[in-house]
């Protein structure tokens, strides 16, 4: 059964980096199982959670996204030993910094995926979409990438009046 | 003080164990000092060390730098606290090798916030805010020191100074974003507070590189923005916190404010200080698997 569908006044662009033994194959479960979430996230496939460069996800949001999800191996199932446990200190440093710069830490969202919890990574995938949605756009960045934009009339609103 | 560190350089000069002093001289201007690299003996005339030597000398022994690989077999150089923490730092990350250098320390009385703020003499009014909490006044590592050193305590936290910070901390964060937004507006690029920095060690930074380019190279809010957080990322657990990037930084961008935040985080979370021990390995080059990871989904 498929869930109904719902139209929103705005869909989220989301970024997912992710590691190709874990998360990736997990999502590839999910695919294979015909399990149904949210069509908003654009993933790239690296090697290692720890190989998800801070880098990317200044850029994702430089290039218009919503929201980004990091996610690799959960501790002790790193591929390659260790890359995740560099990943997490890593990422949570960078949290606290986009936090000090004024960006909300809800539109980035870091997670422990395995390649057999298919129904996990639906449910993050999912519930996270929900939440960038409800933030609504990227404001901030917005204005950044474009200076007009605070001055954009909505095109409903200009068809109102 | 000064007369026995001239001294010392000197006869470590004439006897060919060092190949150079690097240290203050009179600048431009009575309220400024000069970096000096002393070659002969006779150029430790020109020393000098006081309140308006503000410049962090140690950004010279970063190997992005000439002078490192002028093959001088030893440095000689002259260091406030908190720029001989800068050199355990580098020795620490291996950019340096300890025996390389050789440190002359003396007792700091503070330095000025910068030298604008000069006139005559140092008091509260002028001195750098990182001086009020400094537990470095008498050095950690030196070779050569004037008199007895003293023990100090070094075990308390490191207490981030900047005033600004705790009003920043203290928004939400689209307030916190148009503060930075506002700031960074002024901001041209100059990459200034990369150059003086110690511990920015790449030969061609991040910034420089374009195939492919991953920070935005023009200088509009956007490509700023991607800029102090790459910047801010890199120094994350090794930035020292001589506050040179904010002194040095034409267009009055408190860009250390940052570094100091991220200074916060990384003792609280990995209970480490830069520039104190060259043994421990700074933070993010290493794990342990019971880190915190209560952000973790
Ligand atoms: S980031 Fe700034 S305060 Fe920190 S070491 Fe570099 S120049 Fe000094
Ligand atoms: S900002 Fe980063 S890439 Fe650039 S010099 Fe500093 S450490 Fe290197
Ligand atoms: S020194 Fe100031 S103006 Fe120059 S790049 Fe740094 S923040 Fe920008």
């Amino acid at each position: 059964m498929s869930k109904g569908i719902i139209r929103h006044d705005f869909e989220p662009k989301i970024m997912g980096f992710v590691c190709k033994w874990c998360t990736y194959s997990g999502a590839d479960l999910a695919g294979t199982s015909r399990m149904d979430y949210s069509p908003h996230v654009r993933m790239v496939r690296l090697p290692c959670s720890g190989r998800i460069d801070p880098q990317f996800v200044i850029k994702a949001f430089e290039q218009g996204a919503d929201g980004v999800i990091i996610s690799g191996c959960h501790p002790g199932d790193c591929h390659y030993n260790e890359g995740n446990y560099y990943a997490r200190r890593r990422n949570l440093a960078f949290r606290n910094l986009m936090e000090f710069n004024g960006i909300d830490t809800k539109r980035l969202e870091f997670s422990w995926i395995s390649a057999a919890e298919a129904i996990k990574f639906t449910q993050i995938i999912d519930k996270f979409t929900n939440q960038v949605r409800e933030l609504g756009p990227n404001e901030g960045y917005r204005v950044l990438l474009d200076p007009y934009a605070s001055r954009l009339v909505k095109s409903s609103e200009e068809s109102a009046a | 003080m000064i007369e026995q560190i001239r001294e010392k350089a000197r006869e470590l000069l004439e006897s060919g164990e060092l190949d150079v002093v690097i240290g203050y001289a009179e600048g431009s201007d009575p309220s400024r000092t000069t970096p000096i690299f002393c070659r002969k003996p006779e150029d430790t005339d020109k020393l000098v060390l006081d309140g308006r030597c503000v410049n962090t000398l140690p950004a010279y022994l970063n190997k992005r730098h000439e002078y490192p690989k002028k093959g001088w077999k030893k440095t000689g150089i002259i260091g406030k606290g908190c720029d001989i923490r800068a050199i355990t730092q580098l020795v620490a990350e291996n950019q340096l090798k300890r025996d390389e250098v050789y440190i002359f320390g003396a007792e700091c009385e503070g330095v000025v916030a910068h030298p604008e703020k000069w006139d005559g003499s140092l008091h509260e009014g002028n001195c750098a805010s990182k001086c009020s909490s400094c537990d470095v006044k008498i050095p950690l590592d030196t070779d050569f020191y004037p008199g007895e050193k003293p023990e100090v305590d070094r075990s308390g936290p490191y207490l981030v100074t900047a005033p600004a910070l705790a009003t920043l901390v203290k928004m939400d964060d689209e307030d916190r974003f148009a503060f930075w937004r506002d700031d960074f507006d002024r901001c041209f690029k100059c990459y200034a507070c990369r150059e003086v920095c110690p511990h920015c060690s790449c030969n061609i930074c991040i910034t420089d590189r374009t195939m492919p380019s991953w920070v935005d190279q023009a200088a509009h809010t956007k490509g700023v923005f991607g800029w102090h957080l790459t910047r801010a990322m890199h120094l994350v657990g090794r930035c020292t916190g001589c506050g040179e990037c904010t002194r040095a930084c034409p267009v009055n961008i408190q860009v250390d404010l940052f570094n100091q935040k991220m200074k916060e985080v990384i003792q609280e979370s990995f209970d480490y200080k830069s520039g104190y021990s060259m043994e421990v390995k700074p933070p993010l080059i290493t794990y342990n698997t019971d880190d915190t990871e209560n952000y973790i989904r």
